[in-house]
């Protein structure tokens, strides 16, 4: 196992190099941004650049590009968004609210998707699993971003339960106040509906499975009781499905969410991965692309791995 | 029989082949539009008036009589920002963003401030850090500096106020101010708001020198390539053009970006797999020869990619004309005479102050792009100065209180600005603290302002069926005109192979322009914009002095009159000017098919079009947005109907086309017609053609009419007298009324320069230069821009009208009708109705 995840995370940084590599070539390939601004000059932007590098040949700049990350941690400045500041710095700014508002719907999603979903199981083609799965197609149907305009409008607007915005450091004091918090709900509940949704589908639809398995019937005759055989046995079993589903959104809260972020003016990193390809600013697009790309090759191997700590018979990089 | 059959049947569909072949249609290889020459009619010359004749008033609203201004109620003002990212630098020295300068603005003090006059109507300008008016001292620099003896209006002495201090409460005197453009103008650093002293009309001298000293700038060639290389100056290809920076030579050596055409080091092209091949090799000198020297097939393209190396002369920072005379005393010493200084000295001197001791400990230093310890051994350094509550300082009435990038910024009153004390801004200044808030989404911005959390919010299209009628409206007019261009380029447009060489007709853009009724676009697709014909707007002021408005005057109306053929007065459509221009739509659809059939003849004749090939018009824009779909229909339709009863009905359809980088695509060339948008010097409307509208028809300038060479169009203008007619360029006409002299001999041989002349003659001037542009329908205009805004119930602005430089007054003379407590309480028991 120990030698399967050394493997896999070798083959992680060849395949980020690679990707990396790629990205970078491929965008430094496009035209820069144009420099036109009446009654300007021109040549103070271009002598800039100048010194930012951009003239040079491209695998040189991407050599520099590297030294800088490995060496200095220097993963370079903005030029078209945030001018001068710290790729980094920025990226350490807004994450942690992002994080903050994803980690909060999560936290919320999972046990409430999980217990309806094991709830619609247990009620399988009874009325209560028809409400449940019925209202499952329409939150997985309907796009976060409706939720957010009728949250926003009912509960801030009209019944003022909530504010209209997330709160800013120098309203709540802190990122973990109870007043941020409390400004953070509407956002939480917008994300939460899709997914809250999604975890009662996968569960009801597992465990529904698992339920009919012979062995559940062998737990039975053993002499346990239907609770301590839908715990003991079922939800393990279903759960080989659910965990990596689950890991997949932790994974997914570090992307946040472009729309939910504007509505509720959450400055997270949501909208900062489009805006540095729209305006191409090298440094952010490279750095996102980094960040993101680094994102899903840990989340496919923390995905693999734990199935073999869930299901015993699933044995990572074993011979036999 | 049948073999016969089956031969004689090949034989014919053989026969049908050729013959099919034989007629398919190919489009001439080019297009010749003819001479075009404009002629301008007679321009009335009047000299200046000199001395004094032009003055400015110092009188300033007062504020409401008898309000209380000083109270010991907190007032607070709620805004909004409406993007993200583009609050992150407020600098002085190299501030960018619109919404950057709302953060800085708070923060300074100008020299002068153009303050609301006492009877509301306009503005006068007072001394703000100036302790008086700026005092010509150009006598005392004879001999120095450039300035010969006898010259007027080239250096100016400010007298500073003794009193200004940091928020902090440090003291501020000359030295601040001299170690700020020393700053400013630091060849290390390369602030972006350098050129705001050497690259307009109040440009210091040697400050552009002192910023680039020694250093070697590749820039635009200034003459024919030709004529340069018989004069013996190096001229330098620009690497880019055959993609090939960067590639190595047969030595593994790198080309640079910019080679010498003389030189003939041959690099490897990686585009061409195959080594051995044609150009797998290229020099400098080949591309030239081969494909940039005149008769070369890509000569069109040399000034965009020849260059000629300069470099920049060493001056150190005693040549610079920017002098301490003593503690608060500073003289500009200015490259070139400043016209109407009354105004134009306290327009143009911009604020550049920064604390000494915090932009030294914000700085950074590398060489080589690795980190130094000191400036002296850095090539480059970089400041983080004013871009966090940490690093930032304030000489204004405001200072930042809190900072979060990208959601909340907010300003207090700065207790030790001096304006405040110093008994010249009564009746102003009543907020206390001002709140901006980051709310990108346009419906949780107006949820936020019915709910009282805003003081002010801009409308879109979509509000205005609820909020046109409303008494809190305000429009705010701006200097932006949007209009659709045309690509008239031959080349690329046949290039296309969409058979939208059609453009290059005159008479089919004219065409297009008459189906299109600006007054129904601007109203069906806008929030606020207003019908627009020219391409300078409403916003524009000719006179600084009387505020005249250049689209008000006779001679601008009179040239949007002609250039749209309306006839007034005895025998005319209309009784007067007046009367034609009120009437003015743009739109005439008879007009518009008489012209599309005269078009759709001449391209048949031209050989451009076969008279049965389709044609599609492919239109660019920005997004996808639903406006945007609405605009093209609006297009596609008045197109179709403008077609009826000429060869081309039924033969031509438009095309939708979202492309975000759209204006680079323009500029390549790429586009057959894109919306387009210049404005922003509401102040300086004889510049703007020349800067943006004719300084290059190929893509890389700022003009957005790509192939309308405003070089081969010429202007006849009739001055009477012993001047007579003189005949020049467009390009030549819009350069003279940007000041430039000698560079267009011409006509600064026979006119002088076009300060010379007084406002009238020069508004005259403008006008014909701007009909003559656009009588050939490279462009329509659609709308001017305006922005409409509810304002709040909390509050009220000195003025309900715009005017010009000063808006509605600014937040300065913004009075509250409760304080934040009332304010509060109100909302809470009362449902806001606007």
């Amino acid at each position: 196992m120990t030698k399967y995840i050394i493997k896999r995370i070798l083959l992680m940084f060849l395949t980020l190099f690679i990707i990396t590599t790629m990205c970078f070539v491929l965008i430094k390939l496009l035209p820069l941004p144009a420099v036109r601004e009446m009654g300007r000059d021109i040549n103070l932007v271009l002598a800039k650049r100048e010194k930012m590098g951009y003239n040079r040949p491209i695998m040189v700049q991407y050599f520099l590009y590297v030294k800088n990350i490995l060496v200095d941690w220097d993963w370079g400045v903005g030029e078209q968004l945030y001018e001068g500041l710290g790729i980094w710095d920025i990226m350490m700014q807004k994450l942690p609210y992002t994080v903050t508002v994803n980690l909060y719907s999560i936290l919320l999603s999972i046990p409430l998707g999980i217990g309806l979903g094991i709830y619609a199981a247990l009620k399988k083609n009874k009325w209560q699993d028809a409400l449940i799965s019925t209202l499952v197609m329409v939150f997985i149907s309907v796009p976060s971003y409706v939720y957010a305009f009728l949250v926003q409008y009912f509960l801030c607007f009209k019944l003022g339960w909530f504010p209209l915005q997330a709160a800013s450091l120098s309203q709540a004091g802190s990122l973990f106040s109870t007043k941020m918090f409390v400004s953070m709900i509407p956002a939480v509940l917008s994300l939460s509906f899709g997914v809250i949704a999604g975890f009662t589908r996968y569960t009801r639809a597992e465990l529904s499975e698992v339920l009919t398995g012979d062995y559940m019937l062998l737990a039975r005759t053993k002499g346990l009781t239907k609770a301590q055989a839908i715990s003991r046995h079922a939800l393990r079993n279903a759960m080989v499905v659910i965990l990596p589903m689950i890991m997949g959104e932790f994974i997914g809260i570090l992307g946040g969410s472009l729309i939910i972020e504007n509505i509720f003016g959450i400055p997270g990193i949501g909208n900062l991965y489009i805006n540095s390809i729209n305006v191409r600013d090298y440094n952010f697009f490279m750095a996102l692309t980094i960040f993101y790309t680094l994102i899903g090759l840990v989340s496919g191997i923390v995905i693999d791995v734990s199935y073999g700590l869930i299901d015993p018979r699933i044995r990572m990089g074993s011979k036999k | 029989m049948k073999k016969i059959l089956s031969v004689m049947l090949a034989l014919v569909m053989v026969l049908s082949a050729v013959s099919a072949l034989a007629e398919a249609f190919t489009p001439a290889a080019s297009y010749d539009p003819g001479e075009r020459t404009f002629d301008g009619g007679v321009i009335t010359l009047v000299p200046a008036a000199g001395g004094s004749a032009n003055s400015v008033t110092s009188d300033v609203y007062a504020g409401i009589e008898g309000k209380d201004y000083t109270d010991e109620k907190v007032y607070t003002y709620y805004d909004y920002i409406g993007g993200l990212t583009s609050q992150s630098n407020w600098d002085p020295l190299s501030w960018e963003t619109k919404d950057d300068d709302s953060i800085r603005s708070m923060q300074v003090s100008s020299f002068y401030a153009f303050k609301l006059n006492s009877d509301k109507t306009g503005y006068s300008i007072v001394p703000e850090m100036a302790a008086e008016y700026p005092v010509d001292v150009t006598a005392e620099y004879a001999g120095q500096y450039g300035v010969k003896e006898g010259e007027e209006a080239k250096a100016w002495r400010i007298a500073l106020r003794q009193d200004i201090t940091w928020d902090d409460g440090t003291p501020i005197n000359a030295d601040d101010f001299v170690y700020s453009m020393q700053q400013q103008l630091n060849p290390k650093m390369l602030n972006r708001r350098a050129d705001s002293w050497y690259d307009g009309d109040f440009s210091i001298v040697n400050a552009k020198n002192y910023l680039y000293a020694g250093k070697e700038t590749y820039d635009a060639i200034p003459e024919a390539a030709e004529d340069l290389i018989a004069a013996g100056t190096e001229v330098f290809l620009d690497m880019d053009f055959w993609g090939v920076t960067g590639a190595p030579d047969a030595e593994g050596n790198v080309a640079p970006q910019y080679v010498s055409i003389a030189d003939d080091t041959m690099y490897r092209d990686a585009a061409v797999e195959d080594e051995n091949a044609d150009e797998a090799w290229v020099s400098a000198k080949y591309i030239y020869d081969n494909y940039l020297a005149a008769g070369a097939p890509y000569n069109s393209y040399a000034d965009q990619y020849l260059k000629v190396k300069n470099v920049g002369a060493v001056v150190g920072w005693d040549d610079v004309g920017f002098k301490k005379i003593d503690d608060y005393t500073l003289d500009f010493i200015l490259e070139k005479p400043v016209n109407e200084p009354a105004f134009y000295v306290p327009y143009q001197l911009s604020d550049f102050l920064v604390k000494k001791d915090l932009y030294e400990s914000c700085k950074s230093f590398f060489k080589d792009g690795a980190p130094v310890a000191t400036e002296e051994e850095a090539d480059e350094v970089t400041t983080n100065y004013c871009k966090s509550l940490e690093t930032n300082a304030s000489y204004g009435p405001y200072v930042l209180t809190t900072f979060q990038l990208d959601k909340e910024w907010a300003v207090s009153r700065n207790e030790n600005w001096f304006g405040y004390k110093d008994g010249n801004h009564l009746g102003q200044y009543q907020m206390d603290n001002y709140v901006a808030t980051v709310i990108v989404d346009h419906s949780t911005q107006m949820l936020a302002f019915e709910k009282g959390e805003l003081d002010g919010v801009s409308l879109q299209n979509a509000d205005m069926e609820k909020y046109a009628a409303s008494q809190y409206i305000r429009y705010t007019p701006q200097s932006y005109t949007t209009k659709l261009t045309f690509n008239t380029d031959y080349s690329k447009l046949l290039g296309r192979g969409t058979g939208s060489q059609i453009l290059v007709i005159d008479e089919f853009r004219k065409g297009f322009s008459f189906a299109l009724d600006a007054n129904d676009f601007a109203t069906s697709y806008t929030a606020a914009g207003t019908a627009g014909y020219g391409m300078l707007n409403y916003q524009y002021c000719y006179n600084p002095f009387t505020g005249e408005l250049y689209r008000d005057s006779e001679a601008a109306k009179k040239a949007l009159v002609n250039l749209f053929e309306m006839s007034y007065g005895e025998g005319g459509e209309y009784a007067s000017l007046d009367e034609a221009y009120e009437a003015m739509t743009g739109y005439d659809m008879e007009k518009a098919q008489e012209l599309m059939k005269v078009a759709a003849d001449k391209a048949i004749e031209a050989q451009i079009w076969d008279g049965e090939s389709e044609i599609v018009l492919e239109i660019r824009v920005y997004n996808s947005d639903d406006i945007y779909v609405q605009m093209y229909n609006y297009f596609q339709q008045q197109l179709a109907e403008a077609v009826k009863g000429s060869k081309l009905e039924g033969k031509i359809s438009m095309k939708l086309t979202v492309d975000a980088d759209y204006y680079e695509t323009n500029y390549s060339g790429g586009a057959d017609m894109i919306f387009t948008t210049w404005g922003g010097a509401a102040m300086a409307p004889f510049g703007i053609l020349a800067q943006c509208y004719t300084d290059a028809s190929d893509g890389s300038g700022k003009q957005m009419e790509y192939g309308y060479d405003t070089t081969k169009i010429m202007m006849t203008l009739d001055f009477g007298g012993e001047i007579g007619q003189i005949t020049d360029s467009l390009r030549n006409w819009t350069l003279w009324t940007n000041s430039a002299t000698t560079e267009v001999p011409n006509i600064y041989t026979a006119l002088g320069s076009f300060s010379d002349y007084a406002y009238s003659t020069r508004c005259e001037v403008l006008a014909a230069t701007e009909q003559c542009f656009m009588n050939w329908f490279t462009t329509t205009s659609l709308y001017y821009r305006n922005v409409a805004s509810l304002v709040s119930q909390k509050g009220d602005y000195a003025v309900d009208n715009y005017l010009t430089i000063i808006g509605f007054g600014g937040l300065e003379f913004y009075t509250f009708n409760y304080d934040d407590a009332e304010w509060a309480e109100y909302i809470a028991n009362n449902q806001l109705v606007y």
